[in-house]
């Protein structure tokens, strides 16, 4: 009877322990942050990842950042970019305490927006919306959920642009600067590529994909349609039908070792990437000046590739809330901030404000003395709107399976298109 | 004081084992569970949304509806034949090699072997994947003494991701797989062998009538282990591939069962699904193992 009674209470326990959870999870609300305490000592905890850590500690050791917040002393917590990302996503989704500022890229930033687990930023005391009015719009969309809760502030972003070889392109006699179209940047690429000698014109087909959907940051649904409007999608796949067809590229998968070796010997003549990818060249591809210039997409597409936003989680204590909002309005909307960012770890500034600094009309030596900040502040203020949403990591996932299958050859662009629709739908809808 | 000294007597073993029994529910049977439970649930992995209980809605979305989940079993399938099983066709005669007197530095040939075993995998597989590149890769350099044709994309082709895993899968696993056989083969009893030369079997009739029949039951360990973790790859197929974004490579052929499993669950944020899917895998092996139990016993017969 005894033992029984022992069995029927473990049980109860297991089952209790099981269950508890289901109606335990979304019960936490966020607690409403506290006023900065310009008197109170603060210890604020950055979450970052790649070259942040960098750029920021330049920011809060200079002498501006000292004399407005003595009380502040900053600490990170950095990790490679997928580790920093996983790692967030456990703590929101266990509901943890995280760090008091957690940093997400543009490419993450989806998920959290209308999942929740991030601070209302536009909500009182932090009134993130009544400070942004010079940031770039199409990065403060992305952060807005449909209800127009604020979860991040932007504080880089990546205009897209081409960069090319000067030397190569001189050598094959050809202009890369105000291409009018992507038919006469394919007609260019055929020159500039010489397969004998083992150069190639671009890195791969699948490389261009992302330029007419604006990145691929978002806009995958629209009006709760996937993949709309077609046309846009479809032209995207023919675009990469047509590099695959010019047989220029050096089918290169990103980021691999033979990928970088192919850029450190110096032998892909053009890429297309974010502002960015400036400081990857001359830091680690290829540092010699003077090498590489920086040209308009072809016919002037803007676009937007990376960037990276600053948020605070729910489960930040209210105490904590107040000084991490100072930290952030400070890397997010001061302009020398902005500027420190962009010099340390070339991560474009999303400050408007800043293109009109004497710095942006400097010519850049490793550019070969080009002024291509100027180029890449145009992009920004022209780069459209996009919508994120929860469920865009699915689709991009399945587009690059498309994308992959023209390239391969084995569908054609609209064949490609309707088998991505129809998993995306059988997948998500 | 009597009574109370053969309680604490008999309670000492139950305190002496529960450390195991504890951390065995903790981190086994709740977790197992516990994702039963969250399997009939539609259980978004992050914010602040409820579960809501759909039932069995999630199984019959992955059996219905899913594009990807049949398309997953079979690689997995695939590799689970040319990477798990094939392992064994050359890990058996291996382990009678080494076994054998003609070998000598049995303990360093043991060991090369099973190096593979303790290697990380992300090394090995950035490393293969080096090897196999289309335009640098060691082994398309080898290739072009011999023939004249296109170089092979063996990371852009369905087929050559497939034939890379494999190729993967079998380095790695082998020496492990030879260790088990070694262990097998020297707990046959020498005498049989002395029988079989006074019946005058040569040495193939020996390791067919002899070896082959006594190794049986390892066979079955062994392969058993193979079907668990060969329905179970993830990481070589997800580093090979370029991870969540790319779904397992051209059209998917890198993705298998696990890999899908956690892309549902931890990139699609569907912990429902996820573990639906989990659940479904496990029916897999066990009917798999199931068939290799059945087939073992016939052999043993």
């Amino acid at each position: 009877m005894k033992r029984n009674a022992l069995s029927f209470l473990l049980v109860l326990v297991l089952v209790m322990a099981l269950v508890a959870p289901v109606f335990a999870t979304g019960s936490k609300e966020a607690s409403a942050a506290a006023a900065f305490d310009p008197n109170a000592k603060y210890e604020v905890t950055i979450g970052a990842y790649g070259d942040l850590e960098k750029a920021y500690k330049a920011v809060f050791a200079s002498a501006d950042f000292k004399a407005k917040y003595p009380n502040i002393k900053v600490t990170f917590q950095t990790s490679d970019f997928g580790g920093h990302h996983n790692r967030l996503t456990t703590v929101l989704a266990a509901k943890e305490q995280s760090n008091d500022i957690e940093a997400l890229e543009v490419g993450f930033i989806a998920q959290f927006v209308e999942a929740g687990g991030l601070m209302d930023l536009n909500a009182a005391p932090f009134n993130g919306g009544a400070i942004s009015k010079n940031i770039v719009k199409f990065a403060m969309a992305n952060a807005t959920t449909a209800k127009g809760n604020l979860v991040a502030m932007p504080v880089d972003i990546a205009p897209a642009v081409l960069f090319y070889r000067a030397d190569l392109a001189a050598k094959a006699g050809v202009n890369l600067d105000n291409l009018k179209d992507w038919d006469e940047y394919i007609a260019v690429m055929k020159k500039l590529a010489d397969p004998a000698k083992g150069i190639y014109a671009i890195e791969h087909p699948a490389a261009v994909q992302a330029i007419p959907l604006n990145g691929g940051k978002g806009g995958w649904i629209v009006n709760g349609k996937p993949l709309e409007p077609k046309a846009k999608f479809v032209s995207a796949l023919e675009l990469v039908r047509k590099v695959k067809a010019a047989n220029v590229d050096g089918d290169l998968g990103a980021w691999s070792g033979p990928w970088s070796q192919a850029y450190i010997d110096g032998k892909v003549a053009t890429i297309v990437n974010g502002a960015w990818f400036g400081g990857t060249l001359r830091t680690w591809l290829s540092p010699e000046p003077g090498k590489w210039r920086v040209a308009y997409l072809p016919g002037k597409m803007m676009a937007s590739l990376g960037g990276t936003y600053l948020s605070i989680p729910e489960t930040v204590p209210a105490a904590r809330q107040a000084a991490a909002w100072e930290v952030i309005k400070y890397l997010t909307t001061n302009p020398s901030a902005q500027l420190i960012t962009f010099k340390e770890i070339d991560a474009f500034p999303a400050l408007t404000s800043v293109y009109k600094d004497p710095v942006m009309d400097e010519p850049v030596a490793f550019y070969g003395g080009q002024k291509v900040r100027k180029i890449f502040a145009d992009v920004a203020l022209n780069i459209p709107e996009n919508k994120v949403s929860e469920y865009d990591n699915v689709m991009l996932a399945i587009w690059n399976g498309a994308v992959t299958d023209v390239v391969n050859g084995v569908a054609t662009p609209e064949a490609a298109y309707k088998t991505a629709l129809d998993k995306i739908k059988a997948t998500i809808f | 004081m009597d009574k109370l000294n053969a309680r604490r007597r008999n309670l000492t073993p139950y305190i002496l084992i529960s450390p195991f029994f504890i951390l065995f529910c903790v981190f086994g049977i709740y977790p197992i569970s516990y994702s039963i439970i969250t399997s009939f649930f539609n259980w978004p992995l992050l914010g602040n949304a409820a579960p809501k209980f759909i039932g069995f809605d999630n199984y019959a979305n992955v059996l219905t509806r899913d594009p990807y989940f049949f398309k997953a079993l079979y690689n997995t399938v695939i590799l689970l034949v040319f990477g798990s099983l094939m392992q064994h066709v050359v890990a058996v005669p291996l382990a009678i090699l080494i076994n054998s007197k003609i070998i000598r530095s049995k303990e360093f040939f043991k060991t090369t072997f099973f190096l593979p075993y303790i290697t990380s995998t992300v090394s090995v597989v950035i490393i293969f994947g080096l090897l196999f590149d289309t335009n640098y890769g060691l082994v398309n350099w080898v290739i072009s003494f011999f023939s004249e044709q296109q170089k092979i994309r063996w990371m852009f082709e369905p087929w050559g991701i497939q034939a890379v895993l494999a190729f993967i899968l079998n380095w790695k696993f082998i020496g492990w797989n030879m260790v088990i056989y070694l262990a097998g083969l020297q707990s046959i009893p020498s005498e049989l062998y002395e029988a079989a030369e006074i019946d005058g079997a040569s040495t193939l009739r020996k390791h067919l009538s002899v070896t082959l029949p006594q190794l049986y039951p390892i066979m079955f360990l062994a392969i058993a282990l193979s079907i668990i973790g060969g329905m179970q790859i993830f990481e070589e197929p997800f580093i090979l591939t370029g991870g969540y974004d790319n779904l397992g490579g051209a059209q998917n052929a890198g993705l298998t069962s696990a890999y899908y499993l956690m892309f549902t669950a931890f990139k699609a944020y569907r912990l429902g699904k996820g573990s639906a899917i989990a659940w479904l895998l496990f029916l897999v092996i066990l009917l798999l193992n199931g068939i290799n139990r059945l087939a073992i016993k016939r052999l043993q017969r």
